[in-house]
C-alpha cells in the first residue's frame, strides 16, 4: 500500500508540474500586462518597468515559470510589493497580497460547500439508487428514474434562484444562504450552508440514483451473483457483500472526480448563492485579468482533482478485494 | 470624481433593457398608494455646498433624530475597493466607504435634508487664504489622534502631502501634486527631502501654490488628501490597512470578501463634526450582483434588515416592482448624480466640426436610455455639466429635446456639407452586455446618418489605459466625469483643458482648443462664485459648438437598505450613502 502510495503521489506530482506549466505558458502568453494594471493611470514608463521588474515579468516566460517554481518551494521576494512565503503560488497584482493566503482564505467556504453537499448527494443518490435496483420495475424504481431524469435536467442558478424565493423570502423555511466559519458558529454555518447544500445535491443526487441504479441491476444480474443466490446466501448478504461492492467501483470513481471539481471551485453555485469561495475567487480573477491568480486556482483544482484520484484508487481496494494496488 | 471601472459599471453595467420599466416607473403600482413619479434630475436643486464658518467646525456632529447606539450595519455590494490607501482614493465608492476611518483636513458636514456644508474636519476651519488663493492655512485641532492613541502631529500633516508625490501613488487625485510650488521637481519624502512649498509650524500646516485656488480647500476635502500617518506608513502595503483616525478602524480585512470596521476608542467626537458614530460595528460584504442584494433586501430578513449598499443599487430587473411598491420604495434612497456619462470624440482623427456635430445630431439618446433600464435610472445629456452641478447652464445644441432618437437628416446634411459621407468611426466599448447592445444602437444610428461603423470591444481592465494613450486607434469612446468638488473646474479643467493632454491623463478628447483653454483659465481665477458658474456655463457651450463630445446622460440613483437601518441620507461629497449618519435601529 505504501509503495503503491508513493508511486501515486509521485505521478500526481509530474502531472500537476505539467499543467502548471502548460497553464502558465498560457496565462502568460496572452497580451495582458499585469504591470500595466497595476500602475494606475498616472504612470510613468519607470514605474512601469520597476513594476515589472518586482513582479519578475521583465524575464522570458521560461524564467519567470522556473521563478514560479523555485517560489513554490523557497518563497520570493516581489520587491516592493513585500516577500511571499514559501509555498508561494505567486503575488496577485489586483489584490496586493500573495495568492496562496487568498486561496486559503476562501478554501475553508469551497470546503464547507463541497463535503456538505457531498454527504448529502451521496446518501440520497447512492440511496435511492440502490431501492430503484431492488425494486427494479416497481412504482419506487420509475419514480426514482423519473425524478432523476427531471433532477439532472435542472440547472443550479435555476433551481437556487427559485428555493431562494419560495424557501428564504417567501416562507422564511431557510436562512439566508452564507458562509459563517464552521469554527465561529455552528449553526449559522449549518443553517447558511443548508439551502447551497440541498441545491448542489439535486443536480448530483439525480446523477448518482442513476448511476447506482444501473450499476446495481447490471451486477445483480452478473452469474457470481446468481451463483451466491443460488448457494442460499440471504438476499441482503448478497446485495452488500456481492452487488454493492461490484457497483460501487465507477461511482467512487466519479465520486473522486466530482468531489475534486467541487473543491476546484463550484462557480455556478458560489455565484448564485453569493457565497465567496474559490469559484466566485475564480470568476473576480477573470474579470480582473489576475492571471497569478488564476494559475493559483488552476493548480489548486487541479491537484484536487489529483489528490482525489489516488484516494478513489486507494479505497477501490477496500471496497473491491478483485482490485490488487499493484 | 474620476470615471472608473466601478462607475462605469453602475453605468452601463447594471441596467439592463426592459421595457416594462419604462412604463411601471411612469405610474404607481397596484398596492402603492403613492403617486409616484420618476426621479428628474432637470427638476433638481443644484448641488451648492458653501463653506461653514469656524463654529460648524467644532464637534460633536449633531445627533440624529432617533439615533441609537449599538448594532452592526451591514453591506451588500458587489466589489471590494480597489484602494484604502488615502492617497490611491479617486473612486467615490473608495471616498465614501472610508468616511468612518479615514479624516482630511476639510470636509463635508451633512445636513438632515441632505445638504452640505464644507467645513474643517481635522483642521479647526476650512482654511484661510492669501494672496488671491495663492497661500493657504490651515490649523489642526487638539486631541485628533491616531487608532493607537498617538496625537496627529505636525509630521502627519507635511508626510502627507508629501508623500503623494511618491512613485507608487498612482491613482489618487493630482490637484494638489500640480498646484505646489516645487512639486513637478519633487519626487516625495522617502529619500528624506522636504518639499519647501509646505510650511509646518505647530499645528499649522501652510500651502504655497503656484497659482491662485480660491476652491484649495474644498480641493481637500477629497478623500484623496486624507491623513495619513508617518510612523505607520508602509508605502504599498498601506493601501491594504491604512491607520486610522476616524471614528472606526479596520478590524478585519478579506480582500474581495469582506471588510469590519470596529470603533477607534481614541477617536473624540468632540473633535469631529462631520461624522457619528452609531453602530458598534459596519461589515461590508462583497459578492453580491446586484440581482441577488436587491432580493435580499426585498426579503428584508435577518442581518438584511440592518443592510445597506455602497455601489450596489435596486437591478434593473428589480426596478419597477421595487419603486412602484410603496413599502419597498420607503426603502430606497434615490438620488440625482453629478456624474455626466458622454462619448469624448477623438479630436486628433475627427477634426472636422461638422462630422463631430453629425455624429451629435445622429445620437440615439432614447435607445440607450431604453437600455439602461428607462428614465427611472437616467436622464437624456445635452451638456457636460449635470443640472445639479453649479454653472450648469441649460441648453440643447443638437435636438435632443425634439428629436431624442437622433436626427438621421439632418446629420446625413452635414456629412455631405462636409464632403465627409461614408465616414469611418471606430468606436470602442467596455465588454459587457449593455456596452454591446448599446454599440449596436450606436452604430445602426449612425450609420443610418451616412457614417461607416467598427465597433470595437476592449477590455474592461485596460479600457481607460486604451482610450488614455495620445495614440490611440479610436475615434468615439464611452466616459463620464463627476466634479471632484461643486464648480465647473473640476469638470472641465481634468477633462477638457489643453494642459491635460497625456498619456494616461482624462482628456480622453484631447481637446486643445485655444479658445477654451483661454476660457477655462479665465474662469479658474474668477473668485465670484456666480459669475465663476456664469463663465463655467459659457466654457460648456464653447466645447459642445465645437462638438467635442455626445453627451450621453445624467445619472439618477437608486440604492435600497434593510428595515433596520436608521436615517439612510446621501452624502453629495462622496455621492454615496453618508455612512456615518446611519444608525442600526433596536
Amino acid at each position: 500500500m505504501s509503495r503503491f502510495l508513493i508511486r501515486r503521489v509521485f505521478g500526481a506530482l509530474v502531472i500537476l508540474l505539467i499543467i502548471s506549466a502548460i497553464t502558465f505558458g498560457l496565462f502568460y502568453a496572452i497580451p495582458r500586462d499585469p504591470a500595466m494594471m497595476s500602475c494606475g493611470k498616472n504612470c510613468t514608463p519607470d514605474m512601469l518597468a520597476q513594476i515589472r521588474h518586482n513582479l519578475g515579468i521583465d524575464h522570458p516566460i521560461p524564467v519567470q515559470y522556473w521563478d514560479w517554481l523555485k517560489g513554490v518551494f523557497v518563497g520570493r521576494d516581489y520587491g516592493s510589493f513585500g516577500n511571499c512565503n514559501a509555498p508561494c503560488l505567486g503575488y496577485s497584482f489586483a489584490n496586493r497580497e500573495p495568492v496562496l493566503g487568498t486561496i486559503l482564505d476562501r478554501l475553508p467556504t469551497t470546503l464547507s460547500l463541497a463535503f456538505g453537499a457531498a454527504i448529502v448527494f451521496l446518501i440520497f443518490g447512492v440511496g435511492a439508487g440502490m431501492l430503484a435496483a431492488v425494486k427494479q420495475g416497481k412504482f419506487l424504481d420509475k419514480f426514482a428514474s423519473s425524478a432523476s431524469l427531471f433532477g439532472s435536467s435542472l440547472q443550479i442558478y435555476f433551481v437556487g434562484y427559485i428555493a431562494m424565493f419560495f424557501f428564504v423570502a417567501k416562507l422564511g423555511l431557510f436562512a439566508q444562504p452564507s458562509y459563517t466559519p464552521l469554527s465561529e458558529d455552528p449553526v449559522s454555518w449549518f443553517s447558511g450552508l443548508l439551502l447551497p447544500w440541498l441545491t448542489l445535491a439535486i443536480i448530483f443526487t439525480a446523477n448518482y440514483t442513476r448511476m447506482t441504479r444501473s450499476q446495481l441491476v447490471e451486477q445483480l444480474s452478473e452469474d457470481y451473483v446468481r451463483t451466491a443466490r443460488a448457494k442460499g446466501l440471504s438476499r441482503a448478504n448478497v446485495f452488500f457483500r456481492f452487488a454493492w461492492r461490484g457497483a460501487m467501483g465507477p461511482i467512487v470513481t466519479v465520486f473522486g472526480i466530482d468531489l475534486g471539481t467541487l473543491i476546484g471551485g463550484a462557480i455556478i453555485t458560489e455565484s448564485t448563492f453569493s457565497i465567496q469561495g474559490i469559484g466566485r475567487l475564480a470568476v473576480d480573477s477573470v474579470n480582473k485579468s489576475d492571471l497569478p491568480m488564476l494559475l493559483g486556482v488552476t493548480v489548486l483544482s487541479a491537484g484536487a482533482i489529483v489528490f482525489f484520484n489516488i484516494i478513489v484508487d486507494a479505497v477501490y481496494a477496500l471496497i473491491d478485494p478483485r482490485i490488487r494496488l499493484a | 470624481m474620476s470615471f472608473s471601472r466601478r462607475n462605469f459599471l453602475i453605468a452601463t453595467g447594471v441596467v439592463a433593457a426592459s421595457s416594462s420599466v419604462l412604463t411601471a416607473c411612469g405610474g404607481s403600482g397596484s398596492d402603492s398608494k403613492s403617486k409616484s413619479k420618476v426621479p428628474s434630475v432637470s427638476g433638481s436643486k443644484t448641488q451648492e455646498i458653501p463653506v461653514g464658518t469656524k463654529a460648524d467646525s467644532v464637534g460633536p456632529a449633531p445627533e440624529v433624530k432617533g439615533a441609537v447606539k449599538g448594532g452592526t450595519i451591514y453591506s451588500l455590494d458587489q466589489f471590494d475597493m480597489d484602494h484604502l490607501d488615502p492617497a490611491q482614493i479617486y473612486v467615490s465608492t473608495e471616498g465614501a466607504i472610508t468616511v468612518p476611518i479615514l479624516r482630511g483636513l476639510t470636509g463635508y458636514k451633512i445636513d438632515e435634508k441632505g445638504g452640505a456644508t464644507l467645513v474643517g474636519d481635522a483642521a479647526t476651519d476650512a482654511g484661510t487664504m492669501k494672496d488671491g488663493g495663492k497661500t493657504w492655512t490651515f490649523t489642526l485641532k487638539d486631541g485628533v489622534k491616531w487608532e493607537d492613541g498617538s496625537d496627529v502631529s505636525s509630521d502627519d500633516l507635511r508626510h502627507t502631502f508629501e508623500r503623494l508625490f511618491a512613485s507608487f501613488i498612482t491613482e489618487g487625485p493630482r490637484y494638489v501634486q500640480q498646484w505646489l510650488e516645487g512639486g513637478d521637481k519633487y519626487k516625495g519624502p522617502y529619500d528624506g527631502k522636504k518639499l519647501d512649498s509646505i510650511e509646518v509650524d505647530g499645528k499649522t500646516i501652510t500651502f504655497h501654490l503656484n497659482e491662485a485656488r480660491t476652491d484649495f480647500n474644498f480641493t481637500l476635502a477629497m478623500r484623496g488628501y486624507s491623513l495619513v500617518n508617518k510612523k505607520h506608513d508602509t508605502k504599498e502595503k498601506y493601501d491594504k490597512k491604512p491607520f486610522s483616525c476616524g471614528p472606526y478602524k479596520i478590524g478585519a480585512r478579506s480582500i474581495g470578501k469582506s471588510l469590519t470596521y470596529v470603533r477607534n476608542e481614541h477617536w473624540d467626537p468632540k473633535t469631529d463634526a462631520i461624522r457619528n458614530n452609531y453602530p458598534d460595528k459596519y461589515v461590508f460584504q462583497f459578492g453580491f450582483e446586484l440581482l441577488a442584494s436587491t432580493d435580499r433586501y426585498i426579503a428584508d430578513k435577518g442581518n438584511d434588515q440592518y443592510a445597506m449598499s455602497i455601489f450596489n443599487e435596486v437591478a434593473p430587473e428589480r426596478i419597477a416592482q421595487v419603486l412602484t411598491n410603496a413599502k419597498l420604495k420607503q426603502r430606497v434612497l434615490t438620488e440625482v448624480d453629478t456624474v455626466t456619462y458622454y462619448w469624448p470624440i477623438n479630436m486628433t482623427r475627427i477634426k472636422d466640426v461638422k462630422v463631430r456635430q453629425a455624429i451629435n445630431w445622429a445620437w440615439p439618446h432614447q435607445q440607450l436610455q431604453t437600455i439602461r433600464g428607462g428614465a427611472s435610472t437616467s436622464e437624456l445629456a445635452t451638456t457636460i455639466l449635470s443640472p445639479v452641478t453649479p454653472g450648469y447652464q441649460k441648453f440643447d445644441l443638437y435636438g435632443v429635446t425634439k428629436k431624442p432618437g437622433g436626427d438621421a437628416a439632418k446629420a446625413k446634411a452635414l456629412l455631405k456639407e462636409a464632403g465627409k459621407v461614408g465616414q469611418k468611426l471606430v468606436i470602442a466599448y467596455q465588454s459587457s452586455d449593455n456596452s454591446v447592445k448599446s454599440a449596436v444602437a450606436i452604430k445602426n444610428a449612425l450609420e443610418a446618418a451616412g457614417f461607416k461603423v467598427v465597433n470595437k470591444q476592449v477590455d474592461k481592465s485596460t479600457f481607460y489605459t486604451q482610450i488614455g494613450k495620445v495614440d490611440n486607434d479610436f475615434d468615439l469612446f464611452a466616459a463620464g466625469w463627476s466634479p471632484d468638488w461643486p464648480n465647473g473646474y473640476s469638470v472641465f479643467f481634468p477633462c477638457w483643458s489643453g494642459k491635460n493632454i497625456g498619456d494616461g491623463r482624462s482628456n480622453y478628447a484631447q481637446l486643445n482648443d485655444p479658445s477654451v483653454n483661454k476660457a477655462i483659465d479665465a474662469a479658474a481665477k474668477i473668485t465670484d462664485v456666480e459669475a465663476a458658474n456664469k463663465a463655467w456655463g459659457e466654457v460648456d457651450r464653447q466645447i459642445m459648438e465645437l462638438a467635442a463630445v455626445v453627451p450621453d446622460y445624467h445619472s439618477i440613483r437608486n440604492w435600497m437598505h434593510g428595515s433596520k437601518v436608521g436615517n439612510v441620507t446621501y452624502d453629495s461629497g462622496n455621492t454615496c450613502v453618508a455612512l456615518c449618519k446611519l444608525y442600526a435601529m433596536k
